[in-house]
């Protein structure tokens, strides 16, 4: 049933017909700071920066203790093998000879 | 004294004060935007969603922002684009026509709790959400907010004649719908 003519919207008010909760506005831009997490990716990122140079440090401690353990095992072999070629050269008699002829005074 | 909005754009560039020139922008644009939203979608807790993903986006897309348009422009964009697909994937989720979809909107109005018109606002929404979705765009930009045609034409990338063209069609339709009702 027709029973508005000549309907002019300019008319009417424009006002807006909707609320928002109290201090919705105020707390919206809180809410998104703390969604987005501004200071997380500051301080993710100096995490990292500390997690990587104490990964390099226990790195480094460890590829030292490494190495210090394989040249010690180098230079005891070393010794040994000098020692058994040095024995190797010397003949059993004069070995003999050696250990039961007097010191010399 | 808030900075300006080329100060702005300058900040976004620097890593240490981005997030301070961001909230800034959010606290500026948030109100504008929150009612352009909300025009669209109704209810409060949609309008909120979508004003959050608004944000989201464009503090995720700050590099990509070179300061070509103004900052408002560039959220309004952002706004406008996060409500439509809004809109399309409750269509989508209902498997629903749009009549279906927009009665749903209405009687989700209905219900808020935070709409307070009056019968003849409400007669007017009823109205408004029988147009087509670009069309209530232009309408809500045009009449509520008096947004000028040519920042909607650099929001929502039509040409002046077209949006003076849909404005007036809406207007058009939405007072047949009072005449009729």
């Amino acid at each position: 049933m027709k029973n508005n003519k000549n309907i002019s919207i300019e008319e009417m008010s424009k006002e807006l017909p909707f609320t928002v909760p109290e201090n919705y506005f105020d707390q919206f831009a809180l809410q998104l700071e703390e969604q987005i997490g501004y200071k997380k990716p500051f301080i993710r990122k100096t995490l990292k920066t500390w997690m990587y140079m104490a990964a390099m440090f226990v790195g480094i401690l460890i590829m030292g203790q490494v190495f210090y353990t394989v040249n010690k095992n180098n230079v005891t072999r070393n010794a040994e093998n000098y020692e058994t070629y040095v024995l190797s050269q010397i003949d059993e008699n004069s070995m003999a000879d050696y250990y039961v002829s007097e010191p010399t005074k | 004294m808030n900075p300006s909005e080329e100060e702005l754009v300058h900040q976004f560039s620097q890593p240490n004060r981005r997030a301070g020139a961001f909230s800034v922008i959010v606290r500026t644009y948030q109100e504008r935007l929150y009612w352009h939203i909300r025009k669209m979608v109704l209810s409060h807790e949609d309008a909120n969603d979508v004003l959050q993903n608004t944000f989201l986006k464009a503090w995720n897309g700050l590099d990509g922002f070179r300061g070509d348009s103004q900052v408002s422009t560039w959220l309004y964009r952002i706004a406008t684009n996060e409500t439509l697909t809004f809109l399309t994937n409750k269509r989508m989720r209902c498997q629903s026509s749009i009549d279906d979809v927009e009665e749903g909107l209405l009687q989700n109005l209905r219900a808020d709790t935070y709409f307070n018109g009056n019968e003849i606002q409400l007669k007017l929404q009823e109205a408004v959400l029988k147009l087509p979705e670009k069309q209530r765009l232009v309408f809500n930009m045009k009449y509520f907010d008096d947004i000028t045609y040519d920042q909607m034409e650099a929001i929502l990338g039509t040409s002046v004649g077209a949006l003076k063209a849909s404005y007036h069609f809406a207007v058009k339709k939405i007072e047949k719908y009072f005449e009729e009702e």
